[in-house]
């Protein structure tokens, strides 16, 4: 079973379309990283999943159910764009809010549970319009995690946290996913972040998946490369290049090195070549470089 | 994925979720100021018609303290000022009121939150118009309180026939309804222009278009088929049949505005 799966989504607003024939598959579990520009269509799928606007055309099913289906939304926990928080409210009373909305019987002891998760329980009896904009962020959170929903749809959760609440958010997510009690969607341009806690991935592009894999595909399929710092820069980007595929010039004045297999190689090379290297190490492009070089890649076709 | 079987998926029914929707709004109710300034506001009004209640040019605009809360007769050719201010004046009030009140559940955002969980739209909609009806009750009361006070201070009359007043103020009570559901449309249509949903409020709170077609058609009884029609119809010469009236009118527009409300918002994108 999927927590969600949509099939040919298309939306329409105006003449402009948002999203053409998008599909997209989130395992039960997974924390699903949606990656793609703004106006790629990441915002109007997670609205759309919501119930918050219409399709066109296509079909979701969240749970093996059609998304429409009042006891599957009752689980649906979500930030999109903004908490949805009265600013005059205390943050307290906004999350006893939701929990009436929820029709949360021990509403109490459930609001103190997800403030300790986000650890804003000093805040409770701060007023929403005086919390930061991080703060705020996190009360966001704590109200998509209230009722213990089965699916939590986030836009750009990570939003104005700060280091710390970044790592909260982290802790938060890997949490709730434990045991395949809740599937989470999250977009996010941050995507140094969202690669230490995603599963899953889907790129999206034009209104349309471009790609979707899981972190381990992403592992292999991200290109391993040889960095090294000489300062013959120069000459050792001539010469690597008359013998390796692909060398690049990074602004911090590293050469990179692709499909090179070993990186004593490249210091022999070097080495018998009169150049002498002060640091070299092994590693793999981050999803940030995957996704730009997936974008130049369609962008070239 | 392991676990997937501990997932469960209640289905809630009808009473279930409208008394989350109706805990919702009420709790907003009773947490939201502005709640509070209407009643006074409400309180307030009958001591403001009275302070100038000298003289209309003919005569003098009250005599006794129940003219504060409905006319004599019902009225729908307004000759003076004192024919038209009375208890309707609450509907106005209550419709700038409710302007706010649903307003905000869409500047907050807060509406994502309930149209996510909360798929029936009709819930949103039945709530609000409940809800915002006991506002508009509970303003009716304060109103009548304050008229109380404001006839005493003012050394008017309370000499009056008991059961037409009583038929009176329940049968513009019984209005609320029919007002709050007539605001809660107006405001599902203009959900994004606030200043617009307090102006359109407003307009037909203050009755106008029936006022303008009573004024082409005389004092007829067959306008008591509107909202402002039958608000009128509920004068200090009621009997139990205006009460009647007052009811069929109220459900039936408040059924029509909650159908129309559910129709557009379930085909509408929300922001």
């Amino acid at each position: 079973m999927n927590a969600i799966e949509i099939r040919n989504l298309t939306k329409n607003f105006g003449d402009k379309q948002a999203l053409v024939g998008l599909n997209m598959t989130v395992p039960v579990g997974s924390i699903y990283g949606l990656i793609g520009e703004n106006g790629s269509g990441k915002s109007t799928t997670e609205k759309i999943i919501c119930g918050l606007i219409h399709p066109f055309g296509g079909s979701i099913r969240l749970f093996d159910k059609d998304y429409t289906d009042i006891d599957v939304r009752a689980k649906i926990g979500i930030l999109i764009e903004a908490p949805g928080c009265f600013a005059n409210y205390s943050v307290w009373n906004n999350l006893m809010l939701q929990a009436v909305n929820l029709g949360i019987k021990s509403a109490e002891q459930e609001i103190v549970r997800v403030l300790k998760m986000v650890r804003m329980e000093g805040a409770a009896s701060n007023k929403y319009k005086n919390c930061s904009l991080g703060m705020k962020q996190r009360i966001g959170i704590a109200m998509a995690l209230l009722g213990d929903p089965a699916l939590l749809v986030l836009d750009e959760p990570i939003n104005g946290l700060d280091a710390d609440g970044m790592r909260i958010m982290r802790e938060v997510l890997v949490n709730i996913t434990g045991g395949g009690r809740c599937s989470v969607v999250i977009s996010s341009h941050i995507l140094g972040e969202l690669e230490k806690i995603a599963t899953h991935y889907g790129i999206v592009r034009g209104g349309k998946m471009l790609k979707e894999m899981t972190a381990g595909e992403l592992e292999h399929g991200c290109r391993t490369y040889v960095a090294l710092w000489t300062k013959e820069k120069d000459r050792a980007k001539a010469l690597l290049s008359c013998k390796y595929s692909q060398v690049e010039e990074e602004e911090d004045n590293t050469l990179r090195v692709f499909d090179a297999k070993e990186s004593e190689e490249i210091v022999t090379y070097l080495y018998e070549n009169g150049i002498l290297v002060s640091e070299i190490k092994t590693d793999k492009i981050s999803l940030e470089e995957y996704y730009i070089d997936l974008m130049k890649e369609k962008e070239s076709r | 994925m392991t676990g997937t079987q501990e997932l469960k998926f209640v289905s809630p029914g009808f009473f279930q979720r409208i008394k989350g929707m109706f805990g919702v709004d009420f709790y907003r109710l009773f947490h939201t100021p502005m709640y509070y300034i209407f009643l006074v506001v409400a309180a307030v009004i009958p001591a403001m018609i009275l302070s100038n209640s000298g003289t209309d040019g003919v005569g003098q605009l009250y005599t006794n303290t129940w003219q504060i809360i409905a006319a004599d007769a019902p009225l729908y050719v307004v000759g003076s000022i004192g024919e038209y201010a009375n208890m309707n004046m609450v509907f106005i009030f209550g419709g700038i009121m409710v302007s706010i009140f649903i307003g905000h559940d869409y500047k907050s955002g807060y509406v994502k939150q309930i149209f996510t969980t909360h798929a029936k739209k009709q819930d949103y909609i039945i709530s609000k118009s409940i809800t915002c009806a006991f506002a508009m009750v509970c303003m009716c009361v304060t109103y009548l309180l304050g008229a109380v006070g404001a006839g005493l201070f003012s050394g008017f009359s309370f000499e009056t026939e008991t059961g037409s007043l009583l038929c009176a103020i329940l049968g513009k009570i019984i209005m609320s309804l029919g007002w709050s559901s007539l605001y809660t449309f107006l405001n599902i249509i203009f959900r994004r222009y606030f200043g617009v949903s307090i102006a359109s409020s407003f307009f037909f709170g203050t009755g106008i278009l029936i006022i303008g077609v009573a004024a082409i058609v005389g004092n007829n009884a067959a306008l008591n088929i509107f909202l402002y029609g039958s608000s009128v119809f509920a004068c200090l010469s009621s009997t139990i049949l205006t009460v009647l009236i007052c009811f069929v009118c109220s459900v039936f527009w408040a059924v029509i505005y909650n159908v129309l409300g559910t129709i557009i918002l379930s085909k509408c994108d929300v922001y």
